[in-house]
């Protein structure tokens, strides 16, 4: 038998600062050398919790080669502590990626990328909690062209959550009795919020959220793809919860560039049927109006799935 | 954020593998000095990221203390390419049974540990019964692929429900009813087809291997079977909890007695090599 090889055609593995990372060679540029001038904008996707740099289901394996197919050379990459890279997770791995522990390394990663295969820049796709560490990192890097963020987390999970409210969740969630109850329940949340106009709730991921307002003031495109959610209809949040997305894009600033799009029949990984097909084929069309930059005859809702903030610049022109 | 064994240069070598009609990501966790290969045969697809964190630590275990290990993704899962859909249990089994030999070509003074967990158990026993290895150890090996399948499936469901709304809910019988009446189902974002599922019924582990025997198998080659019950730390349970890592120092120090005592290495105390 063969030895071991580090590339296979389409795609190779590549070493960075203790990181592994699979590189998908654009369909176009197979056939020239690595970091060939003239490439397309690559594009970097991280890893939520668990998972591998392959995603949930080998899900971002398939659109990584589909992107790749399409001319966008992209990167899978396990971040420290991840599947084969080096390191341990830190002991609260959770808070060290909600507080922006990874976004040193993202934004690190991206300059290399780009230095190494002579991109334009980098567009990062983060799913769940691979999604807030794609924020922190856009923040940092002066080569990051746009984020997409897969069914992002914007708040911290609740500490000292009594023992009796978890296993009221579950049973809320099992049973039919506990689902209309539960429906009461946030119905009073609801109304409360609303009575007392209560602004981010107590457990909002306050850096991440200010870090995610300066991306996207900063014009920093954001694709934010949502996975409908059980109690929810489209983009709207459940009852009684805080609806996060409405709150970035009404504190965007004028050179917001932010797109919001359902994606139907998905779950939370995009891992379905449903999600494998829709992801890179939204990206693609994303990257296309996005790099070359958005028809100023977009208006601002295009549709009941979708919500599009067109830049004042953009605006202006129209 | 590094411990004390990522203080340790870790010589990990990943590739491409070629094998009849695939490439099989593996990655070979090398030893300075070797004294023993191991081959490392994963879980089922769908429990393949919730046992990586557990693999990848006791891979670097073994290479530290001179058992060079190589694990790999199977065919049409993880990093390896090939097609999940079209993929079988006696496909997998041959793909493990190439990297056997593939491993054992490097050196072949060395000793060589096929080791396996869950369906990877089953995998690994059905290579040894056909000559593959020098020891053999299991990790929660199924009686056949029928009941990893089941044990995947039945977990899934529970969780799935948690999302669906009611109407919407299905039971394990009823997917398994569908892949019964020739529909695939699709679980964790893996297509499983009827076919596999009717081939899981006769993909079992080789007479013999069912329960451990203190004298080894027919050749007197070493074999250790453990099985992990529903109150010890399983290795590829999902949504234990997402960002919690296991604490498995005394699995890896107890199973590599054993695998030293196997091949009659140098036992490596934990202040020899860092854990």
């Amino acid at each position: 038998m063969e030895p071991m090889k580090q590339a296979i055609e389409d795609r190779e593995l590549v070493s960075l600062n203790g990181m592994w990372v699979t590189y998908h060679k654009a369909a176009n540029t197979r056939q020239k050398r690595r970091g060939a001038s003239g490439a397309q904008v690559g594009v970097l996707f991280l890893n939520g919790l668990y998972a591998t740099r392959a995603g949930n289901g080998d899900a971002v394996m398939g659109w990584a080669c589909w992107l790749a197919e399409h001319g966008y050379p992209s990167f899978r990459v396990d971040l420290p502590g991840f599947g084969d890279s080096e390191d341990d997770p830190p002991a609260d791995w959770l808070g060290y990626i909600n507080s922006g522990g990874y976004g040193a390394i993202v934004s690190t990663l991206i300059e290399e990328l780009v230095r190494i295969y002579k991109l334009p820049g980098v567009i990062v796709a983060g799913h769940c909690a691979g999604a807030v560490s794609a924020i922190y990192g856009a923040a940092t890097s002066g080569q990051c062209l746009g984020i997409v963020l897969m069914d992002p987390c914007f708040n911290v999970p609740r500490v000292g959550l009594p023992k009796y409210r978890r296993q009221l969740n579950l049973w809320s969630r099992q049973s039919r009795i506990g689902g209309a109850l539960s429906g009461i329940f946030d119905l009073l949340k609801q109304t409360r919020r609303m009575l007392k106009q209560e602004g981010l709730p107590a457990n909002a991921n306050l850096k991440l959220l200010r870090c995610l307002r300066e991306v996207v003031r900063g014009g920093v495109p954001v694709l934010i793809l949502r996975a409908p959610s059980r109690g929810s209809a489209g983009l709207k949040p459940r009852t009684g919860e805080f609806d996060y997305l409405d709150y970035i894009l009404a504190s965007g600033g004028p050179r917001a560039r932010v797109l919001v799009e359902l994606v139907e029949g998905s779950n939370h990984s995009f891992s379905n049927q449903q999600g494998r097909a829709a992801i890179p084929e939204v990206i693609k069309r994303w990257l296309g109006t996005t790099l070359a930059y958005i028809s100023p005859a977009c208006s601002s809702v295009v549709g009941d799935n979708v919500i599009l903030m067109p830049s004042a610049k953009e605006s202006e022109t129209a | 954020m590094r411990s004390a064994a990522s203080t340790t240069v870790l010589e990990e070598h990943p590739g491409y593998i070629a094998v009849p009609g695939a490439h099989l990501y593996g990655m070979l966790h090398r030893a300075a000095c070797p004294l023993a290969r191991a081959l490392l045969v994963g879980p089922f697809a769908s429990e393949r990221q919730f046992a990586y964190h557990v693999w990848v630590r006791w891979a670097r275990y073994l290479a530290l203390r001179g058992i060079e290990a190589l694990r790999y993704d199977h065919r049409g899962t993880g990093e390896s390419t090939g097609d999940f859909e079209s993929a079988s249990f006696e496909q997998w089994r041959a793909d493990a049974e190439a990297l056997a030999g593939w491993l054992s070509q490097q050196q072949p003074q060395l000793p060589l540990l096929l080791h396996g967990v869950g369906l990877g158990a089953l995998l690994a026993g059905k290579c040894f019964s056909s000559g593959a290895g020098d020891a053999l150890l299991l990790w929660s090996p199924p009686a056949d692929a029928n009941q990893a399948l089941r044990a995947v499936l039945r977990r899934w469901a529970g969780i799935e429900q948690l999302y669906e709304s009611p109407e919407n809910r299905k039971t394990a019988s009823a997917y398994i009813r569908e892949l019964e009446g020739g529909s695939p189902i699709e679980v964790h974002g893996y297509s499983w087809q009827s076919r596999l599922w009717r081939e899981s019924f006769t993909f079992k582990i080789p007479d013999g291997l069912q329960h451990e025997c203190p004298a080894g198998d027919d050749q007197h080659r070493p074999v250790k079977i453990d099985r992990f019950g529903s109150t010890s730390k399983s290795l590829a349970m999902p949504y234990r909890r997402y960002d919690e890592c296991q604490d498995l120092s005394e699995l890896y120090s107890s199973t590599y007695a054993w695998v030293a005592g196997a091949f009659r290495l140098r036992v490596h105390g934990a202040d020899e090599a860092s854990n």
